[in-house]
């Protein structure tokens, strides 16, 4: 079973991009699970078709101790198994002991026991605490996917997240797989991406092209795949799905400083000189 | 010569070799096993004899299970203080914040007991997490009229020491906001005397001889009115250094209200709080009944300590107490019975205690800030002490090297303050040094002897 975590900056496509490329893995027949690590509780709602399953936390706090795997394991898009850790409201309790409550539990309840071929933890925003880092702990995720755009910001939070990995990697089997770009339709963003991924000391496995399709499939409450499996990117999907199938670079990153990031900006043309 | 850690080197200083004085006001150093509570432990001990309040800890059981009827104060009328309350905040109340749980928990609590007021103890997890502990608190506190007191009490936030300070923060905004008519002129406030086995009885009742009053004990036999009319009082007097001596000089700047710093043990400085209170109030009648109080009752108990003088007379004592100023008293106390100190030290003694401590002492005697048990048998045996005098933590070391003990803090259960505290404290300390038990235990000896 590959063990998988994606992260990156908030709002810049983790969720979406991660559905529709587990919708391409199940679509060449692997089976899997996504655990969705964001107190929203919003990472398999494509999967699902917007039917949302009741979060692993809300039904602890429900139920009690007496919580069955059925009660928060729905079954989604082409047999994928879909578990939401959910959360606290904004502003209240710890979002971080929560991932580390709902992943103990999805272990004790043999969620992983099944024949998986990959699981995929889609985490909140940055390593903002150590609950957040959860899902590289003790190997519990083994390869990391850092979703960025060439945005200076989104290259900011990759560099960040990648200093977490490091920690982790240092004493660990977490390994950093790549870097997916979502795009913005930023300027020379390919050219921007590729050569940060370099400096990184990784890949960037796939670039992933801005098209309103997503937008489109996202309003039908699905995965791109499934809404029109014959546009241009549903492709897109099957391509980064076939990346991860056959990716082999699995390195500690080496995170950047932020002269570093701007400099590299600059020669890419992308930061005004005033 | 006992063995210190290095980063605590400068916290133990012997008597008289002319060296500078001692570090203290600091945190403890990590790995030495500090003596000290923690931050949430500080606080709750200054509070908890407030009899007719809901005390409420805000935390996982444990907390609250720690420091359950911690002193053992005694109150002479509600006994809710004893009691001990908690959120018994678990996993899901840590993932989705403990609000709820608090305010549930004190409407509760409150409709059940109907208390003067409610304080709620922040503890560790509650400031991680990050519950507005004060918000609900105001929200409470408007739907039953009575005060509901946050205390920031967080364990992590330092020492026992910043607990106390949490404790005068929390005292302050009760302070001031009741009624100060019929208050006399010749009154005070009895500043940290926490009641643990009837001493403030003892107090109250000499200066009523004296004729003066006591508007409110902070916090022995304590009551929420009375502290609420504090403000009233024309002296506050401040026994326990280390706890309050903040607040009186809080009430001092915010109220006006003078503060003295006494203590109740022993006979001279006992005598010396007597008179210094019928001084400030310059009343010539005050004074005499004062002297005619003090003659009184030291003819009542010198023959108990003359006697026991006889069988201590150059024995030897180790004393570690809470704070400083109360080891002073206790090194007086013990010269009376003619018995030297061969150390002295607290958890939260100021420079200005040690340095009279240092004065006080012979040459030669150990004073120690924040100790640890290593270092606390080491100096016992390293200065053949014959007593430790201490508190709960420190009875089992004593105990183990065949040293009789004297408790000193919170599980006293006879008084030790006033003239009569004196004598009670003679026949205690006779009663344990010269116990025949200690021939099965004999003093400074190893466990297990080597076969």
């Amino acid at each position: 079973m590959r063990k998988v975590a994606i992260y990156g900056k908030g709002g810049i496509g983790k969720s979406t991009t991660t559905q529709n490329t587990v919708a391409g893995l199940a679509e060449m027949g692997r089976k899997v699970m996504v655990v969705g690590c964001d107190p929203k509780a919003d990472s398999t709602r494509l999967l699902l078709g917007g039917l949302a399953q009741r979060s692993v936390l809300d039904t602890l706090r429900i139920e009690g101790e007496d919580v069955e795997l059925e009660d928060v394991l729905a079954k989604g898009f082409s047999d994928t198994n879909c578990v939401e850790s959910g959360g606290p409201e904004p502003g209240v309790g710890c979002a971080g002991r929560g991932i580390i409550t709902s992943i103990n539990l999805l272990e004790r309840l043999g969620a992983y026991e099944e024949e998986l071929d990959y699981v995929f933890y889609d985490v909140l925003g940055d390593v903002v605490c150590g609950g957040f880092a959860m899902p590289i702990r003790e190997g519990k995720a083994e390869e990391i996917y850092i979703v960025a755009s060439g945005e200076m910001m989104a290259m900011y939070a990759a560099s960040n997240i990648c200093k977490g990995i490091k920690k982790f990697a240092t004493n660990g089997t977490v390994r950093l797989g790549g870097i997916i770009c979502n795009s913005r339709k930023v300027d020379n963003e390919y050219e921007l991406l590729d050569a940060f991924a370099k400096q990184l000391g990784t890949q960037m496995i796939h670039f992933v092209p801005r098209d309103n399709d997503v937008q489109r499939a996202e309003i039908h409450k699905k995965t791109v795949i499934e809404w029109d499996p014959t546009c241009n990117q549903a492709d897109e999907y099957r391509t980064l799905a076939k990346a991860i199938e056959d990716n082999d670079m699995f390195v500690i990153p080496k995170p950047m400083e932020t002269e570093a990031l701007e400099s590299l900006l600059l020669e890419h043309g992308m930061l005004d000189v005033a | 010569m006992t063995e210190v850690l290095a980063a605590r080197a400068r916290q133990v200083i012997r008597s008289g070799d002319g060296k500078a004085g001692i570090d203290c006001e600091k945190q403890s150093v990590a790995g030495s096993v500090s003596q000290r509570a923690c931050t949430f432990c500080g606080s709750r001990v200054v509070l908890y004899p407030i009899a007719d309040a809901v005390h409420l800890v805000h935390g996982p059981i444990g907390c609250a299970v720690y420091t359950w009827d911690i002193r053992g104060a005694l109150s002479s009328g509600p006994e809710l203080h004893r009691l001990s309350f908690s959120t018994d905040l678990r996993e899901r109340h840590v993932v989705f914040g403990g609000e709820r749980q608090l305010e549930d928990s004190l409407n509760e609590l409150i409709e059940r007991h109907h208390p003067a007021a409610a304080f709620v103890y922040a503890t560790c997890i509650v400031g991680v997490i990050g519950d507005d502990v004060s918000a609900i608190c105001r929200v409470v506190s408007a739907k039953y009229g009575i005060p509901v007191i946050p205390v920031q009490s967080e364990g992590f936030a330092g020492s026992k020491k910043q607990g106390y300070d949490a404790a005068c923060e929390a005292l302050m905004t009760l302070i001031g906001t009741g009624d100060t008519a019929g208050v006399g002129k010749h009154t005070v406030n009895l500043l940290g005397d926490f009641n643990l086995a009837g001493e403030i009885w003892i107090i109250t009742e000499y200066l009523r001889r004296m004729g003066v009053e006591v508007v409110a004990n902070l916090t022995g036999d304590g009551r929420v009115a009375d502290i609420q009319r504090a403000h009233g009082a024309a002296l506050n007097l401040v026994q326990c250094s280390g706890s309050t001596t903040k607040l009186a000089m809080q009430m001092q700047a915010k109220y006006g209200i003078p503060f003295k710093k006494v203590s109740y043990f022993g006979i001279d400085d006992m005598a010396g709080a007597l008179y210094a209170v019928a001084e400030h109030f310059k009343d010539p009648e005050m004074l005499e009944r004062t002297r005619a109080l003090v003659a009184e009752e030291i003819t009542e108990i010198l023959p108990v300590v003359e006697e026991c003088r006889r069988d201590l007379e150059g024995k030897r004592a180790a004393i570690y107490v809470g704070g400083a100023f109360k080891a002073i008293s206790l090194v007086k106390a013990l010269r009376l019975l003619g018995m030297t100190t061969v150390l002295a030290g607290s958890q939260t003694g100021t420079p200005e205690d040690y340095e009279y401590l240092t004065d006080l002492c012979d040459a030669g005697t150990v004073i120690v800030d924040d100790s640890n048990p290593a270092e606390l048998s080491a100096f016992l045996s390293e200065g053949k002490a014959d007593l430790f005098i201490g508190g709960v933590k420190e009875r089992p070391l004593a105990y183990k090297l065949g040293v009789a003990f004297c408790d000193h803090n919170h599980e006293r259960k006879l008084p030790l303050e006033g003239f009569i505290g004196m004598a009670n404290f003679a026949r205690e300390v006779r009663a344990s040094v010269c116990s025949p038990v200690w021939q099965f235990a004999p003093r400074h000896q190893p466990a297990i002897k080597e076969v």
